[in-house]
C-alpha cells in the first residue's frame, strides 16, 4: 500500500465513526415516486450522511464510491464549499485529474482562500500540464508569507511541495510523495475540533474556534451543528452577513434545527428585524417539545431588543 | 500550552458520548440520561432507581413553597443556559434527589465517575481556567461541614453556580431563594431508611403537578417569570416521562399535548392574559387523568427496569469483558 494511501486512511479514519454516528438526522430523503410531480420524486440525499459515506469509501480506497457519495453532498448542497473540495479529493485519489479540478474550481469559487481547495487545484492543473497550475503554486508560496489565523503551515507546506514535484514531472503520480491530502483529514478529529471550538468560543478566541470548526468541518462535511457555530462565530466577529450565509446554509440542510434558528432569530434581533425574529421563535415554540433553552434564550433577546444583560 | 492540551484532550469524547443533544444525529441512547452514565454503570439499577430524598419540609407555608419552588427549579435544564441546558442537564443530574451521583460521568467534564469539572469553558463563559480539573460530586444531604459553603454563602454560591458556571440567565428571586431554601432542607438527619426508591411514572408525573402546582402560587403572588419556570419544570418532568414510552407512539402523542397544553399557559402568564390563572389551576386535573391513561402501559415501558436494561443493551456498545 503507498504511503499516500495510508497516511489518507489514517487521517479518515479519525473522524468516520463520529461523522456517521452525527449523520443520521440531518434531512436528506430518499427516492419518492408514485403520484408526485417530478421534483418531488427526485433523488434528494442527506448531505452530511453522503459525505460520510464519501468518507467511509475514501478509507476503503474506493474511490468511484466516494466520487459518487461527494457528487451527492454536493447536489443536496451545491453551495457548500466540503461537498466539492471532498469531490476533489475523491477525484484525485481516482487520478481523474479533469473531475478533480472541476470540483476544486468549484471550492474555490466558494472560498477563494480556502486553502485545501487551492492546494488541490494546484495539484489538479500540475497533473494535467495546464499552464495554470504555476499561478496556483505562486499563490501557494505567497500564502506561506501570511499563514495567519487559519492557515495550517504544515498543509501549506506539503501541498507546496506536491504541486511542485507534480510540475517537475512526477505526475500523476507517485502518490507516495503525496501528503497534502492526508494533511488535510488528519489535521484533527473532528468531536475533538467541535468540542474545542465550542469552549474557544466561551472563551472569546474566535479566530482559534473558526480554525477548529473548520477542523470539524473536513471531519463531518456541511454539518449543521458545526455550520450553526460558524454562523455564531463570525456573528461574534460582528459579519453579520458571513453569519447569515452559514445559518441558511444548516437549515436548508436540517429545516428544524434548533440551535441555528435559534441563532439566526438573535442575528434579526441584532438587526433590529425583531418580526424576522419572532417568526424564528414561532418555529422554535413549534418544534419544542417539552422546553427548550434555544426558545427560552431567542425570546430574552427578542424581550430585551439585543443580547440580554448587555 | 500542556494546560490547553490537556483539557482539548480531555474535550475528545464529548461528542462520542453523544452529549449534544441538539445535534441532528442518531438518537442516541433511550434515555437523555444515559448521555453522562458511566460506561461502568449498572444502568438498569441507576436509572429504574433514584436515591431517596433526605428532605426536611418546613411546616410554615411560605418555606414549603420556597422548598417547593426550588426542589422543581433543582430538575429543570431551563435553570441552567448555555450548552449545560442544551444538553439537558440539570441541578439533580449531578445530585440526584439533592444526593450524588456516583455514576456520573460526562465525557470531557469529568474524570472518574463521580466527578465533574465546574471550572469547564465548555459550560461556561466565565469560569474556564483551561485545565481539566474535575471534582468529586458532593452530597448535597451530607453534612453541613463537607459541603465547604456557609450557610449564609448560599444565596451568592448558588447564584454562582446558575449564572457564571453554566452561563445561565439571572434567576428570579423566587428562584433562587427556593433553591437555598431547597438545598437547607436537605438533611442527613431526614435520610429514609432505605437507600433507594423506584423511578415510576407515579413519581415523575407527582413531580410534575407539584411543580404546576408551585407555578399556582406563584403566579397567585404575582411572580410571572417563577411561575413560567415552574410550568417548564413540569413540563421537563413530561419529557422524562416521554422518553420512557418511545415504544407507544399514541401515548406520546397524549404526553405532547400535554406539553403543549403548558407551553400554551406560559404564553397566556407571559402575555398578562387573565385566563392564565383558571388555565393552570385546570391543569393538575389534566395531568392526573394523563396519568391514568398512560398507567395501563407502564409495566411495558422503560420504567419497567427489566424493560429499561433490555432497551440499554440494545443501545449500548458490548462492555468489554
Amino acid at each position: 500500500m503507498s504511503l499516500y494511501k495510508s497516511l489518507l486512511i489514517a487521517g479518515l479514519i479519525a473522524g468516520l465513526s463520529t461523522a456517521s454516528a452525527l449523520a443520521a438526522g440531518g434531512g436528506g430523503g430518499g427516492v419518492g415516486g408514485g403520484g408526485e410531480m417530478p421534483s418531488a420524486s427526485a433523488p434528494r440525499y442527506d448531505p452530511a450522511e453522503e459525505y460520510a459515506k464519501a468518507v467511509k469509501a475514501l478509507q476503503a480506497r474506493d474511490y468511484k464510491t466516494a466520487a459518487r457519495a461527494a457528487g451527492n453532498v454536493t447536489t443536496a448542497a451545491p453551495k457548500n464549499l466540503d461537498g466539492w473540495r471532498l469531490l476533489g479529493i475523491a477525484q484525485a485519489g481516482a487520478e481523474n485529474w479533469k473531475g478533480a479540478r472541476r470540483a476544486y474550481e468549484r471550492a474555490v469559487k466558494l472560498a477563494p482562500d480556502d486553502l485545501p481547495s487551492r492546494g488541490g487545484l494546484a495539484l489538479s492543473l500540475a497533473n494535467l500540464k495546464d499552464p495554470k497550475a504555476q499561478a496556483e503554486l505562486d499563490w501557494l508560496k505567497a500564502r506561506s508569507g501570511s499563514c495567519g489565523a487559519g492557515c495550517d503551515p504544515a498543509m501549506l507546506k506539503a501541498m507546496t511541495a506536491d504541486v511542485e514535484r507534480a510540475m517537475a514531472g512526477a505526475a500523476p503520480g507517485p502518490r507516495a510523495s503525496r501528503t497534502s491530502d492526508a494533511l488535510i483529514f488528519a489535521s484533527d478529529r473532528g468531536d475533538h475540533a467541535y468540542g474545542a471550538a465550542v469552549s474557544l468560543i466561551n472563551e472569546r478566541r474566535y479566530d482559534e474556534a473558526l480554525a477548529s470548526l473548520e477542523k470539524a468541518r473536513l471531519a463531518f462535511g456541511p454539518h449543521p451543528d458545526v455550520l450553526t457555530y460558524q454562523g455564531y462565530t463570525w456573528r461574534k466577529l460582528g459579519e453579520l452577513e458571513k453569519a447569515e450565509a452559514y445559518y441558511r446554509q444548516a437549515l436548508a440542510i436540517a429545516p428544524n434545527h434548533l440551535g441555528a434558528t435559534e441563532y439566526y432569530g438573535e442575528l434579526k434581533v441584532e438587526r433590529g428585524d425583531l418580526a424576522g425574529a419572532r417568526l424564528m421563535l414561532a418555529k422554535l415554540d413549534l418544534n419544542c417539545a417539552f422546553a427548550c433553552a434555544e426558545a427560552e434564550e431567542l425570546r430574552r433577546w427578542i424581550d430585551a431588543g439585543g443580547e440580554p444583560g448587555r | 500550552m500542556d494546560r490547553r492540551r490537556r483539557r482539548t484532550g480531555a474535550l475528545t469524547l464529548i461528542l462520542v458520548a453523544g452529549a449534544w443533544a441538539a445535534m441532528a444525529a442518531d438518537p442516541g441512547p433511550p434515555l437523555r440520561a444515559m448521555r453522562w452514565m458511566s460506561p461502568e454503570a449498572n444502568l438498569r439499577n441507576a436509572l429504574s432507581e433514584t436515591p431517596t430524598e433526605c428532605l426536611r419540609p418546613p411546616q410554615a407555608p411560605r418555606a414549603a413553597q420556597a422548598v417547593r419552588i426550588g426542589r422543581a427549579a433543582f430538575r429543570t435544564p431551563l435553570l441552567l443556559g448555555g450548552q449545560a441546558a442544551r444538553a439537558g442537564l440539570t441541578c439533580e443530574s449531578c445530585h440526584r434527589a439533592g444526593r450524588g451521583n456516583p455514576d456520573f460521568q460526562f465525557p470531557g467534564a469529568s474524570g472518574a465517575p463521580g466527578t465533574a469539572d465546574v471550572t469547564l469553558s465548555l459550560f461556561s463563559s466565565h469560569r474556564g481556567n483551561g485545565v481539566h480539573d474535575p471534582r468529586p460530586i458532593p452530597d448535597l444531604s451530607g453534612t453541613r461541614t463537607a459541603l465547604k459553603v456557609a450557610p449564609k454563602e448560599l444565596p451568592d454560591f448558588i447564584r454562582g453556580l446558575i449564572v457564571e458556571e453554566f452561563d445561565g440567565p439571572e434567576p428570579p428571586a423566587a428562584v433562587l431563594e427556593g433553591l437555598v431554601a431547597y438545598v437547607s432542607a436537605l438533611d442527613p438527619a431526614a435520610c429514609p431508611h432505605a437507600p433507594s426508591t423506584p423511578v415510576t411514572l407515579a413519581t415523575t408525573m407527582a413531580d410534575a403537578r407539584l411543580a404546576v402546582a408551585a407555578a399556582g402560587t406563584a403566579l397567585a403572588e404575582g411572580d410571572p417569570s417563577t411561575a413560567n419556570l415552574m410550568i417548564a419544570a413540569a413540563r421537563a418532568q413530561l419529557g422524562l416521562i416521554d422518553e420512557r414510552y418511545a415504544a407507544f407512539p399514541d401515548d406520546r402523542a397524549r404526553l405532547r399535548r400535554a406539553d403543549a397544553d403548558l407551553a400554551s399557559l406560559q404564553a397566556a402568564i407571559r402575555e398578562r392574559r387573565p385566563d392564565a390563572a383558571a388555565q393552570l389551576a385546570g391543569s393538575t386535573g389534566g395531568l392526573t387523568a394523563l396519568e391514568t391513561r398512560l398507567a395501563r402501559r407502564e409495566p411495558a415501558s422503560l420504567f419497567n427496569p427489566e424493560q429499561l436494561a433490555r432497551a440499554a443493551n440494545r443501545r449500548l456498545p458490548p462492555r468489554a469483558s
